[in-house]
């Protein structure tokens, strides 16, 4: 019995060690892969440091609205931020190509599975920043034209706007990442009812002063009153 | 080389009239006895000048529009022309600049040697301001002639607060009223606009030609005219109106920075004509609703503002937001510093150009609210003398706006 045993114990190490030699090549794939890609990640990020160092893309990301941003990065530069996020796609990148050098099934689906969900995540980034862009730029053209019709609402309408446009872009940019989509839909349904009911209610209301005003300016001009407005611009 | 497209119902029309040494554009509308004495004068006009006149068909009498012939037996030539756009309300600045386009179109397929744009009604027209107008033209071999209307002190206020006195600092002439727009043109200085519009973009004419005249050293007088008829005030559209001057004007400084920046101290220009006289309303006006724009401005703008605008400025806005209504008061070195600043923005284009132009206008309405507290009682010198002293602090203030030109991130005060 004691020689069945030592038998069973030979042959299952044996086994274990053949697998784990099967296993050697696959982990130092991975590691060279890994360590390739970091110095690729690295090589790239320094190039696009340059490069968006030299377009200025920290003053102009302020200028076009995004000042914020710099609150989030590191060092609060933006251009650090896009290129270490640069380099943290290339690294992983490496780590999913050094998964796929195993010989494993489950390790290739993983992969597999992993890159054909990156155009969804690319879509969503860009629909998130093209939505976010043209929210601040809509947001602000109500501002200044809010201000310039004296409505003491201005600001109120101007992020309300801006929030309604965001709401419809992380929308957007969920369903492209195919995150719970019924839910999403039923949330995103409510939430911008809801803010489009209050931007009513608050135009509607806030508006009391301005609508009697002008059917006061209609009802004087009827009658021939002279409007006293002594200014000429142009 | 057509500037605009000549419509086809008036090209068989500018056909027989073949050539003409000026071209007279007639934008308003005037009713048939005004426009006969518009003719007559300019029959007057001595050297038996070949004249002709374009006439709005929508001011035109049905017959005439209608007419295949044009008079030429006839002088001067009168062309029935599609001159303003039919919703020429909204846009003034813009139908104003096609109309002068269609003129500018006229007189090169006539050859003409000059034109005259008539764009305003004048508060008491005399027929010998179109002949003054057209004489140094044709006569003196002016390139430029400007109108230096008699104005009543809240009218012209765009002109009076940035337009005249920017271009005054700017390229050193006195000019009273540089975008017109009634005007006249040489032919040398009508082909040098069409020049720069095939090499560069679009230019606005109203914008483009003192500018051009000035930097050239070409002959520019004034002739002095009545007061204008102004359009009233449409307060929902004045945020469209400030965005649509000033853009043309900021766009001319960038063109001809390197051309101002070497102007220094202003002399004037010659004028043609007597100063018309006129009296000025006396009372007080209620700007509550100027100021109450500015401080809504002042309160939601901030972040924009501050994009533009150095921080001493925006102390000095925040303590003027603080005073009372009674002691509102915009000094003129900080209006100054704001129309450079925001020139220099619409330069660097800082943010989009057309709402950096529209947020400056609770900070225009905040001028006039201070302009106009300072004038209530004032007489006809007296606003000479205000409107001398802004010109005055817009000259001195000129080695702000070329040190900031030059180096937009280094000062920055």
């Amino acid at each position: 019995m004691w020689q069945q045993i030592k038998e069973a114990l030979a042959q299952s190490t044996a086994r274990f060690l053949t697998r784990f030699a099967d296993l050697l090549p696959g982990i130092a794939a991975l590691i060279v892969a890994v360590l390739l890609s970091i110095i690729v990640g690295l090589i790239l990020a320094a190039i696009v440091r340059r490069l968006l160092a030299s377009v200025k893309f920290d003053q102009r990301l302020s200028r076009w609205g995004f000042p914020g941003l710099a609150e989030w990065s590191p060092s609060s530069s933006p251009t650090l931020l896009v290129s270490r996020a640069l380099a943290s796609l290339v690294i992983v990148a490496g780590f999913l190509i050094g998964l796929a050098a195993f010989d494993a099934e489950w390790t290739s689906l993983l992969a597999r599975s992993i890159f054909a969900y990156i155009p969804n995540i690319l879509g969503a980034a860009l629909v998130l920043l093209f939505g976010n862009v043209i929210a601040r730029f809509i947001a602000r053209t109500v501002l200044i034209g809010a201000v310039n019709l004296n409505l003491h609402y201005a600001r109120f309408l101007s992020v309300g706007v801006k929030w309604l446009v965001i709401v419809l872009t992380v929308a957007m940019a969920l369903e492209h990442l195919k995150i719970a989509p019924g839910i999403v839909e039923l949330a995103f349904g409510i939430l911008f009812g809801g803010i489009v009911l209050a931007l009513a209610l608050a135009v509607g209301l806030g508006s009391k002063d301005l609508v009697s005003k002008s059917l006061e300016r209609d009802a004087q001009k009827a009658s021939g009153e002279k409007m006293e407005e002594p200014f000429r611009h142009i | 080389m057509e500037v605009e497209p000549i419509p086809q119902q008036v090209r068989d029309k500018i056909e027989q009239i073949e050539t003409a040494d000026l071209v007279v554009g007639v934008l308003p509308e005037l009713d048939p006895k005004s426009f006969a004495m518009v003719c007559d004068t300019l029959r007057a006009l001595s050297g038996a000048a070949r004249i002709a006149v374009l006439r709005d068909d929508h001011a035109a009498t049905p017959a005439a529009a209608n007419s295949d012939a044009v008079e030429t037996s006839a002088f001067p030539h009168v062309v029935p022309w599609p001159l303003l756009t039919p919703d020429a309300s909204g846009t003034p600045i813009l139908s104003i600049s096609s109309a002068y386009q269609s003129v500018f179109a006229a007189c090169e397929r006539l050859g003409a040697r000059a034109c005259c744009v008539i764009a305003s009604k004048l508060d008491t027209p005399s027929p010998e301001w179109i002949r003054q107008f057209a004489r140094p033209l044709l006569e003196e071999d002016v390139d430029l002639v400007l109108p230096y209307y008699a104005r009543h002190k809240f009218e012209g206020l765009l002109n009076s607060s940035i337009i005249a006195p920017l271009t005054r600092s700017l390229y050193g002439k006195r000019i009273h009223n540089p975008m017109g727009p009634d005007l006249g043109i040489s032919r040398r200085l009508f082909q040098k606009m069409l020049a720069a519009e095939r090499s560069a973009n679009r230019v606005h004419p109203l914008a483009y030609l003192t500018p051009a005249a000035l930097c050239d050293n070409l002959v520019v007088c004034e002739v002095f005219l009545g007061a204008r008829i102004y359009p009233p005030t449409d307060w929902t559209n004045i945020s469209s109106i400030v965005a649509q001057v000033l853009s043309p004007i900021f766009l001319d400084m960038e063109r001809n920075a390197a051309c101002w920046q070497r102007m220094r101290a202003s002399t004037s220009v010659a004028a043609v004509g007597d100063p018309v006289l006129v009296s000025q309303d006396a009372g007080t006006v209620d700007i509550s609703r100027l100021v109450e724009s500015f401080h809504l401005g002042n309160r939601d703008l901030q972040e924009i503002w501050g994009l533009v605008l150095p921080p001493s400025t925006l102390v000095e806005l925040r303590k003027l937001s603080r005073l009372p209504l009674e002691q509102f008061h915009m000094p003129d070195d900080l209006w100054v510093r704001i129309v450079y600043d925001f020139a220099l923005g619409h330069r660097l284009r800082t943010i989009n150009r057309d709402h950096l132009l529209r947020s400056m206008t609770p900070l225009y309405l905040a001028w006039v609210a201070s302009y106009a507290r300072d004038l209530e009682s004032s007489s006809t010198a007296g606003l000479e003398q205000r409107l001398e002293r802004l010109s005055a602090v817009y000259e001195s203030g000129k080695p702000y706006l070329v040190s900031r030109w030059r180096w937009p991130d280094r000062f920055n005060p």
